[in-house]
């Protein structure tokens, strides 16, 4: 009988193994550490651009001026009112669908592809389309309240509601997120547990409170913790649709990071307002993550 | 064989020699073959169209190849500064905002062209209308070539304005005659008389103003327009922006919290939404008919006067902006009365530009190629045809009017819309836009509380005074002494 030749160890020193580690390694310094320890030296800086890029060390000032400045406090109220609704109200609606679509349904499959079709495209397309959408001379949506009698609304010119508008598009492109994934887990549910549960009698919502819910827990908190990451960044759809008016009713943190780094150049000032979002969304990832641990923890104990 | 093989060299030799004859003969007399130009501007067509137009004919004459480079408007400050700051040199030419011109020439991002310019007998320009020579003037040199000349005129419907029935109602309603506004205030009369009603006789219901709110959409200048004649004393210079000795913001004084109290008063006499209008708005919605007057670029004549779609084609007026019988002076402090309404036509923009980057390798062919869009021919063919974005700048595009009748005007729209525009830059009063370092700083500080203003969230007077105090920070962060010596060279004054 032949011997089997001896399996060959991946890396059998560390050695060995820096080539291979070398390119991701080098590849995240340079688009993401060294990106980040850039921007973070803008913060500390007073920028000048005669003659070129001069950098002289600003200390604190930059962050001093954030604190004081009612532009940034009005921004970020703005976009943690468009996270918490916008976010919520996609979790909730995206969790009735997917419980709407996880049984037999006639037709169920072509739902689903229209359900998913706003995910698919582009912010900037979205913008131009809810931008004509809410259009209150010519708009789809005037017309129709106007069909039914109804008076004109100021989707995008009235500074209360333009971001309730703001709210309603997102909502529309990113639940299909949500109901996606949530149909995913639901389907992947251990069907005899349910059935067991059936079986004894339980009713359709003790069903889902004690049964399938906490077993969507930890996918729930997975998609609601990626769109909150992302929608702390929202940006292009507000640029299309109001351009963060009307004033700075609709102005999130990044189109006035964006408005201050890239149209008034102030590039110390727009780095710091980057920053500063995102160690708010880092600490908004860290509070849900442990919130969702708690839970979880209670629920294995209760 | 060895003859044999020699003759065969003999012969490809010779082949090879006519066969790349003609590649010689081509490069003959081609100044700047071998050489590629990379221009940046605005995304096609606007702006972008005149290098599209121009570039193949240029190309064949010096062989040279351009390699065009776009981005939208609201990107392009920021590239150019990116790629000015960090030496990238992406870029050899650049056609940018004359507004800029503190910011780019001021920081020596572009090539001087004082010589090439004054040596350049075919460019003719002493045809190029004064103001337009100023724009691309930063410390006694020329840093560019005017392509484009920008004003901001007031647009009316004749028909609205000259129909008899509306003249009688309005006289009966504001106790004076329907008319082209001469001042702000007729201008604010007539918007609030044609707003909400269906005076065009189709059946729809139509506004009285148009113009652009929207923050990032030009609103800046839109309301910079309204202010000039509040606060521009004739012949007195720091008016504008800054008191000339201190750099003082002049922006919170009276006349303009009185003109930022008449604009944002306007938003409710147009259609509904304008307060998210842009310029782009003004020109489709003037075209449509929506309105009976429009404040704009001359883009809107162009639309509205030569685009097959306009129902307001040959009932176009154009006028000078209207005045303001009282003026604030700011040294003085108090409003003065005149005895004619003061009339101050603001150069909003100020007109895009040709620059030469002074990181180019190819600086003689990157002038030429500038030259040949602002040369009299090629740029009377670009301000007389569509979507090239540029405005009549020279003497000689104001004298023939064949080229602007072939583009689509008909009389009187014409002879009306290039009076207006003429009578604006010729006018002693006229007031040039903003040009120093920061200038898009100073702009977006204004805008942003010029937009809280027009949505109600703050006063007039709030929102001015914010925004003086934000200039004061921008201002010191530039460094004061050094902003007064360029302010005041702009201005013509003498050192302090």
């Amino acid at each position: 009988m032949r011997e089997r030749p001896p399996i060959a160890q991946p890396f059998p020193g560390r050695q060995s193994a820096a080539p291979f580690l070398f390119p991701a390694v080098g590849i995240l310094l340079l688009f993401t550490v060294f990106p980040f320890l850039f921007t973070l030296t803008l913060t500390l800086s007073r920028v000048s651009l005669v003659g070129g890029l001069r950098l002289d060390f600003g200390g604190l000032t930059n962050w001093i001026r954030l604190a004081t400045d009612d532009r940034f406090w009005n921004s970020l109220s703005n976009t943690v009112l468009i996270v918490a609704a916008a976010v919520t109200l996609e979790l909730l609606l995206g969790l009735a669908l997917a419980l709407l679509m996880n049984r037999p349904l006639r037709g169920g499959g072509i739902f689903r592809t229209v359900f998913i079709l706003p995910m698919t495209l582009a912010p900037i397309a979205i913008g131009y389309t809810w931008r004509m959408m809410y259009h209150e001379t010519i708009g789809p949506l005037n017309a129709l309240l106007d069909m039914a009698g109804l008076p004109s609304v100021a989707w995008t010119s009235d500074r209360h509601l333009a971001i309730f508008s703001i709210i309603l598009t997102d909502v529309w492109h990113w639940t299909p997120f949500m109901f996606i994934v949530l149909l995913a887990a639901l389907q992947a549910l251990p069907g005899e547990v349910i059935e067991a549960a059936q079986l004894d009698g339980t009713s359709g919502w003790q069903l889902f409170r004690h049964i399938i819910f906490p077993m969507l827990v930890p996918t729930a908190v997975a998609v609601t913790l990626l769109r909150t990451l992302e929608a702390f960044k929202i940006v292009d759809e507000i640029f299309i649709i109001t351009g963060g008016g009307p004033g700075v009713s609709t102005e999130s943190l990044t189109l006035h990071a964006y408005y201050t780094g890239f149209l008034s150049f102030d590039l110390a000032y727009g780095a710091t307002i980057a920053l500063a979002l995102f160690l708010l969304v880092l600490a908004s990832a860290l509070a849900l993550v442990r919130v969702t641990r708690r839970y979880q923890a209670a629920e294995l104990w209760s | 064989m060895a003859r044999r093989f020699r003759l065969i060299g003999i012969l490809v030799g010779l082949a090879l020699c006519v066969a790349l004859l003609p590649v010689g003969a081509a490069g003959q007399g081609k100044p700047f073959s071998g050489a590629t130009l990379t221009v940046f501007t605005q995304n096609p067509p606007y702006i972008a169209k005149p290098v599209q137009m121009f570039a193949p004919a240029w190309q064949e004459r010096t062989g040279g190849k351009i390699n065009l480079v776009t981005a939208p408007f609201g990107e392009l400050y920021s590239k150019l500064m990116s790629s000015f700051a960090l030496g990238t040199a992406a870029y050899d030419i650049a056609l940018f905002a004359s507004a800029w011109m503190g910011d780019f020439a001021g920081n020596r991002y572009l090539l001087d062209l004082t010589d090439r310019i004054k040596a350049d007998a075919g460019l003719n320009w002493g045809d190029i209308l004064p103001t337009y020579q100023q724009t691309v003037n930063w410390g006694g040199m020329l840093y560019a070539l005017p392509i484009d000349g920008d004003v901001h005129t007031v647009f009316y419907r004749r028909d609205a304005l000259e129909n008899p029935k509306h003249k009688a109602r309005f006289k009966t309603k504001y106790g004076y005659d329907l008319r082209p506004p001469a001042t702000w205030k007729e201008y604010r009369d007539i918007a609030e008389f044609f707003n909400g009603w269906e005076w065009a006789g189709d059946g729809k219901k139509r506004f009285g103003v148009l113009e652009a709110f929207r923050r990032g959409g030009q609103a800046f200048w839109f309301f910079m327009s309204h202010a000039a004649a509040y606060v521009s004393v004739p012949g007195q210079k720091g008016n504008m922006f800054f008191d000339p000795q201190t750099m003082k913001p002049q922006i919170n004084n009276p006349g303009f919290v009185k003109a930022l109290e008449d604009w944002v008063a306007l938003v409710k006499l147009g259609p509904p939404g304008m307060i998210n209008f842009d310029s782009g708005d003004v020109r489709s919605q003037f075209a449509a008919g929506v309105a009976a007057l429009a404040l704009d670029w001359g883009d809107t004549g162009i639309v509205g006067g030569t685009d097959p779609k306009s129902i307001v084609r040959g009932k176009i007026g154009t006028i000078v902006l209207p005045g303001s019988p009282q003026v604030y002076d700011y040294k003085t402090g108090k409003w003065a009365t005149l005895d004619k309404p003061n009339v101050a036509p603001y150069l909003a923009f100020g007109g895009w530009v040709c620059g030469v980057m002074v990181t180019t390798k190819n600086p003689s062919a990157a002038y030429d190629f500038c030259r040949t869009i602002a040369e009299p021919k090629n740029s009377y063919t670009a301000v007389t045809t569509a979507e090239t974005g540029l405005n009549p700048f020279r003497a000689s595009h104001f004298a023939d009017t064949s080229g602007w009748k072939k583009f689509g005007f008909v009389e009187p729209d014409l002879g009306s819309y290039l009076g207006a525009i003429k009578a604006s830059l010729a006018h002693p009063n006229a007031q040039l836009d903003l040009k120093l370092p920061g200038q898009a700083r100073y702009l977006d500080a204004l805008e942003t509380q010029l937009a809280r203003a027009a949505a109600g969230e703050i006063t007039p007077k709030a929102a001015l005074d914010r925004a003086a105090a934000e200039w004061e920070k921008i201002t010191d962060g530039q460094g004061r002494d050094r902003m007064i010596a360029l302010y005041r060279a702009w201005l013509g004054l003498p050192a302090k």
